[in-house]
Parts: C-alpha cells; structure tokens; sequence
C-alpha cells in the first residue's frame, strides 16, 4: 500500500512538474492543482493506518483522524488558489486575447517601448496614435491611458 | 489576549473585502486597523517582555489537544515588523490614491498571516496562516494590471506554489516521523528521530523557505518579480513576505531541528557567501533602480543565512537584527525609488547609506553586528567577506544614487504626501542608527526566546 502510494505521488508530481514548464497557462495551472493534490496524497499517506473510526469510546486501533483534517484543509488551500490564477488567467485572455506566455512577454516589451520615452506632450501624441487601431496591444493601451 | 491582533485584522479585512477601498474614508479605515493591530502587537509585547512567552489553546480545548498560539519575543519582533512595513507602504498607497478597490483589504489580510504565522505554536496551522499571507500576495502582485504585472504575477504564483508545496511536504514528513504537530512538542521528539529522514524533513523545508527568501539558488523569480510590480507591492514583498523565510529558517532550523542546522553550517555559510557575492556583482551590472534593489535583496539574505550558519545567541541575534534593518531598509528603497523631488531624493540617500552600511544609518549596525560575532569566532574568511560585500554594496548603492540624482534633476516633483511617508520611513531608520539601545535589547531577547540561544 505505501508502495501504491508514492508511486502514484510520484507520477503526479512528475505530470504536474511537466505541465508546468509549458507556456501555456491552462497547462500551467493544470501542473499546479496535480502537483498540490500530489502534497496532499503525501499527507494521507504520511498517517496511513488501518483502524475502525476514531469515534468515541475507542476500543479498538483506529485510523489516524489528524491527517484526514490536514488534508482537507490542504484541499480547500490549493482549490482556493486554483480558482484565483484562473481568474487571473481569464483578465488576460480579456486583455490580450491569449492564454500563451509568450505573447503575454511580447505584449510587455511593446508596453515597454510605448512607455520609455514618455514625456507629457510625448504621452498625448501616443494617446492619439492608439486611437485609431483595433488591435488587442491598441485596445489595451487604450484602457490603460483612459485609466 | 494573544488573539487579539489577529482578531483586528481579521475582522477590519472581511470588513474592507466588502467596502470599496478606492475611497478615501474606506482606505483611511483599513490604516487604522493596521495601526490598532500593531498597537495590540505592542501591548502584547510589553507583557511577553515582562512575564515571558504565553501559550494559549484555541476553541477552548485543553493545552496540548487544541491548536496552540504561543507568543515569545522573537514572535513579537516579526509580528512588529512585518506589520510595520506593512503600515507604511499602505499608507503610501493611501496617500498615492489607491487603484484597486480589494487593495487595503488585501493588505490586511496580509497583515494576519503574517502575524498568525509567528504567533502560532502548531506546525500545520503555521502552513495555513503562511498560505493566507501567499494568497494575498499572489493578488498584490497582479495589482496594476499591465502585462508586465500578469507576467510577474505567474511567475511569481508558480515558484511560490512549489515553495508552499514543499513546505507541506515538510510538515507531514515530520507529523510522520514525530507523530506531533505542536512545535513544542516536536522539538522533545525531534532527537529521538534517526538521522535521515530528519535530515530529509530539515532540508525540504530548508528549500520551502529558501523560495520564498530568495536565496542564491533558488533565486531566480525574484528579479522578474521585484521589477514587475508596482512600488508599495515590491516594498511589501521584500520588507513583509520576505520575513516569512527568514523567520521560518530561525523558528524551524534554530528551534526544531538545531542538531541539523548545527551539521548544515558549512553549507548554509556557503550558500550565504554565494549569495552575497552573486547578488552583489548581478546589482553592480544593472541599471534599472528596481532591478539593482532586486539583485541587492538577493545580496542581503545571504547575510543572514551565514549569521544562521554561525549560531550562537549571538548569530541568531544577529539574524534578527539583519532581518529587522534589510527589511525596513528595503521598504524604504522600493517606495521612494519610484519618487521625484528631493525629499524623497533624500529618504532614497539614507536607504542607500543604510545598505551600503555607512553611520549613522541603521544599516552598519547589522554588518558590526556580524563583524562581532565573526571575530569571536575567529573566523578571519568570514570578516574578510563582510568586509567585501560592504565595499562591493557601497558601490552599486553610490552607482544608484548618483544615476537617480542625474534622474531627478530631469523630472518635477511627486505628491508631497507620498515624499512624506517616505521621508518618516527614513527617519526611523535614522532614528535606530542613532539610538540602537532599545533595538538591540529587543533582538537579543528575541534571541534569547530560542531553547538552543540558552545553553552557553
């Protein structure tokens, strides 16, 4: 049984490990919730017992009812996070039309040269540029001048 | 008693959470729950100091079944600190105009973690409050919005996660081979364990840690990070989150597993050495304010990992105390780096001087703190170290200034509300240069609340 365990602890970790150097976000958040519930398999089996349950009177061995909590604490923790980076994904699909990484860095760099010559008058010229495109990256700098 | 910090803070954050915190009032209420939180902190404080650390079973069971909060000094001195800078930078937000209604709410929820955390005595609930203050930071972090925060915001959420993940892992290993989730109770088991697999769980949750410190190893995603975020938002990572690794090292290496820190010295002292030593020629080839901060941060916990290496009541003391000066002094950097105008300019210079270890900023009083002890120890290498980050930390500081100051000149000048709070940051750490007695008193009882500190 503990041998079952750690090979199937093992296996998430490794498809949640592999998932999560891809570039694509989905992908990524997939590798994050495997390797969490890969922790939280490692919990149950760090008190794996064979035992009656822990109710009152004990009068006979019974399972470990520590761990049972651990995890389900664990459990709500990683859910809890899941949820949030796929909010996080879903305001940058809104933002770019992407889930991909990459596009998300080159996004960045255009930003970048957008916003490094900025002086006042400069700030105004470039408002009036954006305006007129219909681009995602054009749409975006929009919002952020409007804001 | 104990609970009541936590109490505040949790209370005032599901309050804000419903509040728009973009309005003034609302923003300006979540300042004064972090400055009650902090002034019950200190209340706290002066009785631990006076009577000595107090325990208390939560939900009325009995010690020893129920979840345990234990307070000693060490505890208070980080519950202070993290909330400290946390006070500032939201205050600086504040002032700023927040731009996020979740913002203040989310940096109260922060506030309790990161109290919740040192405050506890029981391993597992250790994790939960460490994962509150991580999940309000992975929202912190996309504050902003841009591209450039989204990407720091999945860099950061991902290599956090493993780090968390890790420390999980950690703990069931030591509730598998102790059977004991109360830190108190593991530390009495912890010798009876055999060798490997403490080393085991010592060294996973040495790595859970070193993540989320930023150590030279496991560096890597603090660069992307400190530089995508926004000022408060990196001055809270580096000045707040960043003392979960340090306390976390202290509370487990030096509390829990003091016969593995004991065998690890050597490499802890060269990890620290490469740290400081990466982190200090990467911030000398920068060029961009925050990314030398960055490289910096990475420069500045190698300290204290060596002053860790070391131990002693006088290494963990100075530990505390390098902790206590890198973080006020990197707030302080992050929030008036991004300032124009020579108040600001000025604060921006005292953080410089503070880094770069020059009187009478705070910052020279952890570098002879760690002159001291290496030479007690006589450790010339040690000395000779110090000495060279010293020197190689004075030149990517005066670097720094002196492009800013060029940057300056160029520019008009920022808000003036902002420049100020900047401005009492720096008088603080100015203040502790001059005055240091009442400080170092308090780390060193910090200290001293450490079982291994006691035995001479």
């Amino acid at each position: 049984m503990i041998l079952a365990t750690s090979l199937a602890i093992a296996a998430m970790f490794a498809a949640g490990a592999y998932l999560m150097l891809k570039r694509d976000l989905i992908r990524l958040i997939a590798g994050m919730i495997l390797i969490g519930n890969a922790a939280n398999l490692f919990i149950m089996a760090s008190g794996l017992r064979r035992g009656a349950a822990p109710i009152l009177p004990l009068d006979e061995p019974t399972a470990d009812p520590l761990v049972q909590a651990m995890v389900l604490t664990a459990i709500v923790i990683s859910f809890a996070t899941a949820a949030l980076a796929l909010a996080l994904v879903y305001r940058v699909y809104i933002s770019h039309y992407s889930v991909d990484l990459s596009r998300l860095s080159a996004a960045e760099e255009q930003q970048a040269e957008r916003d490094e010559p900025m002086t006042e008058d400069l700030r105004e010229s470039v408002r009036d540029d954006t305006d007129g495109e219909a681009s995602p990256d054009g749409r975006h700098a929009r919002e952020a001048a409007i804001r | 008693m104990i609970a009541v910090p936590i109490a505040v803070l949790w209370f005032g954050g599901f309050v804000l959470a419903v509040l728009d915190g973009t309005r003034k009032p609302a923003a300006w209420l979540s300042v004064a729950v972090l400055t009650s939180a902090i002034l019950s902190t200190m209340a706290l404080g002066i009785t631990v100091y006076q009577d000595g650390p107090m325990s208390l079973a939560v939900g009325g069971w009995s010690l020893g079944v129920g979840i345990t909060l234990r307070v000693d000094m060490l505890s208070i001195v980080f519950a202070l600190l993290s909330q400290g800078v946390l006070l500032a930078a939201l205050i600086y937000e504040v002032v700023n105009g927040v731009g996020a209604r979740i913002y203040p709410a989310v940096v109260l929820f922060m506030g309790l973690g990161l109290t919740g955390l040192v405050f506890t005595g029981d391993a597992f609930n250790f994790y939960v409050f460490f994962e509150i203050s991580m999940i309000s930071a992975y929202v912190l972090v996309s504050y902003g919005e841009s591209p450039r925060q989204f990407r720091a915001a999945f860099v950061f959420i991902t290599v956090n996660l493993l780090g968390s993940v890790f420390f999980l892992i950690g703990i069931s290993a030591i509730y598998h081979t102790t059977g004991f989730l109360d830190m108190y109770r593991i530390r009495d088991q912890m010798p009876l364990v055999q060798e490997n697999p403490a080393i085991l769980s010592a060294t996973i949750i040495f790595v859970a840690f070193s993540i989320k410190l930023g150590l030279f190893p496991f560096h890597f995603w603090l660069p992307a990070v400190y530089t995508g975020t926004r000022p408060s938002v990196a001055a809270i990572l580096s000045g707040a989150l960043a003392n979960i690794g340090t306390y976390g090292l202290i509370r487990f290496g030096a509390d829990i597993f003091p016969r593995e820190l004991r065998q690890a010295a050597p490499v802890l002292i060269a990890l620290g050495t490469a740290s400081i030593i990466y982190g200090a020629i990467q911030a000398l080839s920068r060029h961009a304010t925050n990314e030398v901060l960055a490289y910096s941060a990475i420069g500045q916990v190698g300290y204290i990992l060596i002053a860790l290496g070391i131990g002693g009541p006088a290494g963990y003391a100075a530990a505390v105390l390098y902790t206590v000066l890198n973080s006020t002094n990197k707030a302080l950097l992050f929030l008036s780096g991004s300032l124009r105008g020579w108040l600001a300019g000025a604060a921006f210079a005292i953080g410089a001087f503070s880094v770069a270890g020059v009187p009478p900023a705070s910052g020279f009083l952890g570098k002879m703190a760690l002159f001291q002890v290496g030479i007690a120890e006589d450790r010339p290498m040690l000395v000779a170290l110090i000495f060279l980050g010293g020197a190689l930390s004075f030149v990517y500081m005066f670097q720094l200034y002196r492009r800013r100051t060029a940057e300056i000149e160029a520019h008009g000048s920022s808000p003036w509300g902002a420049q100020v709070v900047v401005v009492m940051l720096a008088l603080v750490i100015l203040g502790i240069g001059v005055w240091p007695d009442p400080l170092l008193n308090l780390v060193e009882r910090a200290a001293l609340s450490l079982p291994e500190a006691q035995v001479p």
